[in-house]
């Protein structure tokens, strides 16, 4: 775990970071997530990072490090229960890592991608990780900002204001059937009315971690 | 350690204190007192500096307080370094030395009032004494050696393996069996290594149990006394060298007894010789070729380096003697025996914050080294090193010298030339209106440091065939009317140019210097002065705008703490210059001079900068 934090550290706290979920939820509650985490405007920076032995105090791993953890953590997190299809694409030379994994459950999701954080890093569960950050009722969905991410964000520094600004976090919720409200006000609906997307600047997300939760109600089936 | 050290850094600090000091001839006394075996030495002058710094001022500032406390340990409230019995009309010498069996670190030091100085070493207990007139103190881990009005606090340490070869012999000889097995050994190490277990049972039971028998020691137990035992019979040793036979570093080597001589505030000893002699770096040497270890100790006879350190106006200067043997002069000697290439001045601009020049002779250091050390490797009876003297005897029929070292000559400069921004690419994602996504390719910039290094080379068209090649085989290595580019050289990110002059072949990320300047800098180029400085200065010259570099310093790489550092030295910084004389057989003479504007003492200036680390560090624990 420490070298998907250390790598996020990289990301989170001194760099231009573009990240994107994007939940796709089917009207029986299964469906599919895909994260991304885009580096490439400061892949200078993460570059000399990697170049170092430590940072921080703390050591520095390899690409092939951290691709070996990414992989045990896609291993882990695909036995779990009504997980499938767990995929990662690792891109070393423009800094994009692409995941994604199909679900049978929002609750098989959270605590499927819980118990593999706490598998991987050797911990407990923390209060923070044991948290939900989506409910589903059939017609409403609840959702946050996972606590892993804004745990993250609360450290960025208040120094690097204009690189967070630069920054963009982007949350996409997909259903089989049309919208009919939410709440967030920094929403936009799709063209088919069938996606909500809420984005802002990881500045904004830093001074406001709830940003960009939201509260989606589908048309009746 | 940290102990020795806080004592260590307490009495440095007080030489660079100052009351009334009175004006006499200083004499040599307490260097009488340094173990020949001291191959490192740092003796300052302390009636020099008193001259030059306030101890008023000094006591006010903040790390004082903590010296103080370390050093009066709440018993003496009140009382400063002033107070402590040290006799400033002294040296004081700070010394590491180590043989093949003991390591030897301490201080000799002048003592003006016994009384007040145990007020400051209130922890040293009386050891008897072997000798009259000498006194003897000792806590577990230092001695305090007093003789008249000087004196030497010492540790000493025998080496884990001298410690293990005496415990073993007498281990085996008493007849007992290994004390441990290895794989036993190697769980024991993860136990101890893993501090949370450790932690978590104390009791943990990770060494040998003692033996039945009280009397009786186990192994663990015969090492500790194995231990003290060696540091006693050092110690005795140390003594009677000293204070019985009279043999100390300064009538054992003229050359630190002339050194002391110097009108200096501070003196720098390195005996490299006796360096290499105790390395354990070359045990195999040692043990497996003796003779060529020999062989190589020649080589090193006689080198030693010696420092000035001097305290002037608005500047400090270290002067520094590196001297040599006449094997190892002689390629030295040729090494630097080479003209000042000027074509590299046009290619530093005037306002680079930091650059150097190296000038040397490659071919004729080479020629030298291989008419010196060949004959060396060539005696050797060992398989290996026959092998390599073949290859590299063939290499050198075979190979075209003169094109290779036309090639690369040797000589090189540097700059540093800021932070500027550079364009790279980035991915963007992008959603229509269906939120679906896509990834689009923009430019974008990102601060990067602009270095730029350059070779001499009389055969411009070696270079030139290599990126033709390499340009066939790459796209990403592209020709331009007066550069090379080769995208994402630099970090994966950015390119890197590459300027054949036809005389430089130079290497740079600044993509001015490629597209306006590929013949110089011109007008922007260094100015008249520091060209002759840099021309002036033996083989290699290196100027260093302190405050500019490190206001370029990205400083988000560093440690929070140490980048405070960094920004808090931004304000106090001067200018850095390091020269060098002409080299010959016998030694090479390099100076660093750091000056600084501004009205403030040198002494005072050097304080501030001090202080301010001590509170960074103090402040942010």
């Amino acid at each position: 775990m420490k070298y998907i934090l250390v790598f996020l550290l990289i990301g989170l706290l001194s760099a231009c970071i573009e990240i994107s979920d994007d939940l796709t939820l089917n009207n029986d509650g299964s469906g599919t997530l895909r994260y991304k985490i885009n580096l490439s405007a400061s892949k200078v920076k993460v570059n000399s990072i990697l170049a170092l032995d430590s940072l921080d105090g703390k050591p520095v791993p390899s690409k092939a490090q951290i691709s070996a953890k990414i992989n045990e953590f896609v291993r882990i997190l695909d036995a779990q229960v009504g997980i499938s299809n767990v995929l990662v694409e690792e891109n070393y030379t423009d800094f994009i890592f692409k995941f994604s994994c199909d679900f049978s459950s929002i609750k098989n999701l959270q605590d499927g991608i819980k118990l593999s954080i706490a598998q991987i890093s050797n911990e407990k569960i923390t209060a923070a990780a044991d948290q939900f950050w989506l409910s589903w009722d059939g017609n409403t969905l609840v959702r946050s900002i996972p606590s892993y991410i804004t745990q993250q964000i609360k450290n960025y520094k208040l120094e690097d204001a204009e690189l967070l600004k630069e920054g963009m976090y982007t949350s996409i919720a997909r259903f089989e059937r049309p919208v009919a409200s939410f709440e967030n006000k920094l929403g936009t609906l799709s063209k088919n009315q069938m996606a909500v997307m809420v984005r802002t600047n990881t500045f904004e997300l830093k001074e406001n971690q709830h940003l960009l939760d939201n509260t989606i109600v589908l048309t009746p089936r | 350690m940290s102990q020795l050290f806080k004592i260590v850094l307490g009495l440095v600090i007080a030489t660079l204190i100052t009351t009334t000091a009175q004006a006499q001839l200083l004499q040599i006394q307490s260097e009488h007192l340094l173990p020949k075996d001291a191959v490192t030495v740092f003796s300052i002058n302390n009636i020099s500096l008193l001259q030059k710094i306030s101890m008023d001022e000094l006591v006010n500032y903040e790390f004082m307080s903590e010296v103080h406390q370390e050093l009066f340990d709440g018993s003496t409230s009140g009382k400063t370094l002033k107070d402590a019995g040290l006799d400033f009309n002294q040296r004081l010498n700070l010394f590491y030395g180590k043989s093949n069996t003991h390591e030897l670190t301490g201080f000799t030091f002048g003592v003006s009032d016994k009384t007040a100085l145990f007020e400051v070493f209130d922890d040293f207990q009386v050891v008897q004494s072997p000798l009259p007139g000498l006194e003897i103190y000792g806590t577990f881990f230092n001695q305090l050696l007093i003789k008249d009005n000087k004196a030497m606090l010492i540790r000493i340490e025998p080496t884990m393996e001298h410690i293990d070869a005496v415990t073993d012999s007498i281990w085996y000889a008493r007849g007992n069996e290994m004390p441990f097995d290895f794989f036993e050994e190697a769980s024991q190490e993860e136990q101890i290594l893993d501090e949370q277990t450790y932690e978590d049972n104390p009791n943990t039971n990770v060494f040998p149990e003692a033996t039945e028998n009280p009397a009786v020691k186990n192994y663990y137990e015969l090492r500790d006394s194995v231990q003290v035992i060696l540091q006693q019979a050092e110690l005795a040793r140390v003594i009677d060298e000293i204070f019985v036979q009279g043999i100390n570093l300064y009538n054992f080597d003229p050359r630190f007894a002339a050194q002391l001589t110097h009108n200096a505030e501070g003196v720098f000893y390195l005996d490299n010789a006796r360096n290499l002699d105790k390395s354990e770096g070359l045990w195999y040497f040692q043990t497996v070729l003796p003779s060529l270890y020999k062989d190589i100790q020649e080589l090193y006879a006689g080198n030693v380096i010696l420092g000035d350190l001097f305290l002037r106006d608005n500047k400090v200067d270290f002067e520094v003697e590196a001297q040599y043997g006449p094997a190892l002069g002689s390629v030295y000697a040729q090494m630097n025996d080479a003209k000042f290439d000027q074509n590299v001045l046009a290619y530093i601009p005037a306002q680079s914050p930091a650059y150097f020049t190296y000038n040397i002779n490659l071919e004729q250091a080479y020629e030298q080294a291989y008419k010196v050390l060949l004959p060396l490797l060539s005696d050797e009876k060992n398989a290996q090193i026959a092998m390599n003297v073949l290859t590299l005897e063939l290499l050198n029929e075979f190979i075209n010298k003169e094109a290779l070292f036309d090639t690369y000559k040797g000589s090189m400069f540097g700059t540093f030339n800021g932070i500027k921004k550079v364009k790279i690419k980035k991915i963007q994602f992008d959603y229509d209106e269906t939120f679906a996504y896509t990834e689009v390719e923009t430019e974008t910039e990102a601060e990067m440091p602009i270095f730029t290094l350059g070779f001499s080379t009389a055969r411009a068209d070696v270079p030139e065939l290599v990126l033709k090649h390499m340009a066939r085989l790459s796209s990403r290595v592209q020709r331009f009317e007066n550069y090379w580019r080769i995208d994402n050289a630099i970090l994966d990110a950015a390119p890197l140019y590459i300027i054949n002059t036809g005389k430089l072949l130079i290497f740079t990320n600044d993509e001015d210097l490629a597209r306006l300047h590929p013949k110089g800098y011109g007008k922007g180029a260094l100015g008249k002065k520091q060209c002759k400085l840099a021309r002036q200065s033996g083989f290699m010259y290196g100027s260093v705008d302190i405050s500019k570099t490190l206001d370029g310093f990205p400083t988000e790489v560093l440690r929070p703490r140490n980048a405070e550092i960094v920004s808090s030295l931004k304000g106090k910084s001067g200018q850095l210059v390091l020269t060098s004389s002409e080299t010959n057989a016998e030694h090479t003479t390099f100076k660093m001079s750091y000056s600084y504007e501004g009205t403030e003492s040198t002494g005072k200036h050097l304080l501030d900068l001090v202080n301010s680390l001590y509170l960074i560090y103090t402040l942010n624990p």
